[in-house]
């Protein structure tokens, strides 16, 4: 059974991107983002998003707040709950205000993780069956999930990145339907591969090569993939299940370490479409 | 040894949270206690868990306290125990913490300071980077008090294990068979010598009064003795039964009232009084055997306490009760093994006072007496109830073969 989720996505248009901080092994700012390549970039991710069926919200872009496009460290969204990111670099601090200001304005309850922990969102919590997968270490702590799963009534399960290159789940980590997902257990400690195994029937392993393309980072569309990257082995297995393949370039995000899923927040988590908030 | 209470909070079981700090704790060499376990019933269920985790020393400690914080595992909000001065003399201040016999710890400046001297009852007195506990009448103005139960930690007493106090799993004996108790009783006494702790022997008159005096004598004798308590009665008749062969007036060897015996006794404190100490009478030669006559020859401690019914009394009884128990707690340092012999009064002051950790054999014929102190707190203690002059011989027959 395809994803119960995923068509409906809140994104940020590039308007004020670049890379003018380092906060992951990715970023280097001596390395110059293409302005109008990036816009273009996102603007093509739009157009292949809806052309899947999917819905675009857009969230409007901040001048200072280079990595607002990566909306999917906003927060974690659960019905028609939205628990804000609480970032672990003062870098991204200043996104919060503008994330949740949106999401109060369409609708959404807003509820706090506590002061003392730190936790990105979707970026490091992804749907699974009934329960939250969620990465720590680099930039949520292991302490925010149970916050996680108090708030939004949704049991998680803890995994632990150990590769800062893969510093967040969602590169790490795809839920491809109700019995499959991209695994990249390279990044994960032993425990955590553990768990997953237990709770993911069908996994396509990634090789750490294939998970450092950012393969793990597709956005998931019904049966449709929109992946960064596609290496051929990985290709020939989500065909074999049935997927439709789109590789998008996203080159100018990929200097700030994100791909299309780091760009998209799906809005229509743990609920269904129509118990959703209405879009004003 | 340091130790420090985290907890860890969540959906830790499925996701092996919880056996992975269990391993790393187990993987540094330390060790932990589960201090409380809260598993969720259902997945959607958190569960929480509470663990004291105890390291060689502070440094190894925080290093894997911090391991384990990148997995959830906190330390637990805890603060610093609360001081408060006293404002005058043998007053504690108003919410003072009241400690039981257990091994106890107080935090303070962010450490934890293990209680020198655990008894219950008391007080608990900062200063000079210790804790003591302290009963009321001895605080004085000024003294730092430890005020609420905040930062403040009690070790649950563990089960004994191995060998250790095997057959304690009944409280009382009185249907056990006497001769395996002796021996049991008789192998703690030789654990507790090998071990360099103290026996320290709390007796009653009925002691003597049941011929056990001559036996306890060898034990004093043998080293089987390294502290006594007891009152003026059980020190006059042990002497009196030394002097003049009788205990209260009665016949030692006969068993039979002997004529105008009823003032046996007082005549013996008489005599001792006008030597002025129970050393001095064994130093005349007027005592010249028994189990007081044994201590003086030993230099073994005594402490004889008093009460409102003694005659004479004694020279060495302490009339003033508070400074009897305070000499008693002067000299309880070290005791392992406990021994109350027919004593009621004796026995309880001796148990109010004592860390829970002793060993305590409570023998007496009398059953609520044994299972008394146990009521009272004193959670290592054995009753065995039967004859203590039965006892005392058989004891000291294990322990000093003829």
């Amino acid at each position: 059974m395809s994803l119960s989720w995923g068509r409906r996505y809140l994104m940020c248009p590039p308007s004020f991107f670049g890379v003018v901080y380092e906060i992951n092994p990715w970023m280097h700012r001596e390395v110059t983002v293409d302005v109008d390549l990036a816009m273009e970039q996102w603007q093509h991710l739009v157009d292949v998003i809806g052309a899947a069926g999917a819905q675009v919200d857009l969230l409007e872009s901040e001048p200072g707040l280079p990595d607002l496009v990566f909306t999917a460290n906003a927060g974690v969204v659960s019905g028609d709950l939205f628990v804000p990111a609480r970032f672990r670099h003062a870098e991204r601090r200043g996104e919060t205000p503008f994330d949740v200001a949106w999401f109060v304005a369409h609708g959404w309850r807003v509820e706090e993780l506590p002061a003392e922990v730190d936790h990105e969102g979707a970026g490091d919590t992804l749907p699974f069956g009934a329960v939250f997968v969620s990465g720590y270490r680099w930039r949520s702590d292991a302490r925010s999930h149970a916050a996680v799963a108090s708030l939004t009534g949704t049991p998680v399960r803890s995994v632990e990145l150990t590769d800062p290159r893969l510093y967040h789940l969602d590169l790490t980590f795809c839920p491809l339907d109700d019995r499959r997902a991209l695994c990249a257990p390279d990044a994960w400690d032993d425990y955590g591969t553990k768990v997953v195994k237990e709770l993911v029937p069908e996994p396509l392993v990634l090789e750490l090569d294939e998970a450092l393309s950012f393969v793990a980072n597709s956005v998931v569309i019904d049966r449709t993939m929109l992946m960064p990257a596609c290496p051929p082995r990985v290709g020939r297995q989500l065909e074999a299940w049935g997927f439709d393949i789109e590789v998008v370039a996203l080159s100018e995000f990929m200097k700030a370490g994100g791909g299309p899923r780091c760009l998209t927040l799906a809005l229509d988590v743990g609920s269904r479409l129509l118990d959703q908030p209405e879009q004003q | 040894m340091a130790t420090e209470r985290i907890e860890i909070e969540g959906h830790i079981i499925d996701s092996l949270i919880l056996a992975k700090v269990l391993d790393l704790i187990v993987a540094a060499g330390a060790d932990y206690q589960v201090v409380a376990v809260d598993i969720g019933r259902t997945q959607n269920d958190p569960s929480r868990v509470v663990l004291d985790v105890s390291a060689l020393d502070d440094d190894s400690l925080s290093a894997l306290l911090e391991t384990v914080q990148v997995h959830g595992a906190n330390r637990l909000a805890e603060r610093d125990a609360v001081l408060v001065a006293c404002d005058r003399d043998g007053v504690l201040p108003e919410g003072f913490y009241s400690t039981t016999n257990l091994p106890t710890s107080v935090r303070l400046d962010g450490r934890w300071h293990p209680v020198v001297n655990p008894e219950m009852d008391c007080g608990l007195i900062a200063g000079g980077d210790e804790v003591r506990t302290v009963p009321m009448h001895r605080v004085r103005a000024g003294d730092e008090v430890v005020v609420g139960y905040g930062g403040v930690r009690v070790e649950a007493p563990s089960k004994a294990r191995g060998v250790t106090f095997e057959f304690m799993s009944s409280e009382v004996s009185s249907e056990k068979p006497k001769a395996l108790l002796v021996s049991q009783v008789a192998d703690r006494l030789r654990a507790a010598r090998a071990q360099g702790t103290k026996i320290l022997v709390v007796a009653g008159p009925a002691v003597v009064h049941t011929g056990a005096a001559p036996p306890l004598a060898t034990l004093v004798r043998e080293g089987w003795v390294d502290l006594l308590f007891a009152g003026n009665g059980f020190a006059t008749h042990d002497m009196e039964s030394n002097v003049l062969g009788t205990s209260l007036g009665v016949s030692i060897d006969a068993g039979l009232p002997i004529e105008h015996g009823h003032s046996n006794h007082l005549r013996v404190i008489n005599e001792i009084r006008r030597r002025g100490s129970i050393a001095q009478a064994v130093a005349d030669g007027y005592v010249t055997g028994g189990v007081m006559y044994e201590c003086v020859r030993r230099g073994l401690p005594f402490v004889l306490g008093g009460s409102v019914r003694d005659d004479g009394p004694l020279p060495d009884v302490y009339a003033d009760v508070v400074a009897a128990v305070d000499a008693m707690r002067e000299n309880i340092a070290g005791v392992g093994v406990a021994l109350m012999l027919a004593s009621t009064l004796h026995a309880i002051a001796t148990g109010n006072i004592l860390p829970a950790g002793v060993e305590t054999f409570c023998v007496d014929i009398n059953q609520a007496v044994v299972t008394k102190l146990a009521d009272r707190g004193s959670h290592q203690a054995l009753g065995i109830v039967t004859d203590v002059g039965l006892f005392v011989r058989d004891l000291t027959e294990q322990l000093c073969p003829r």
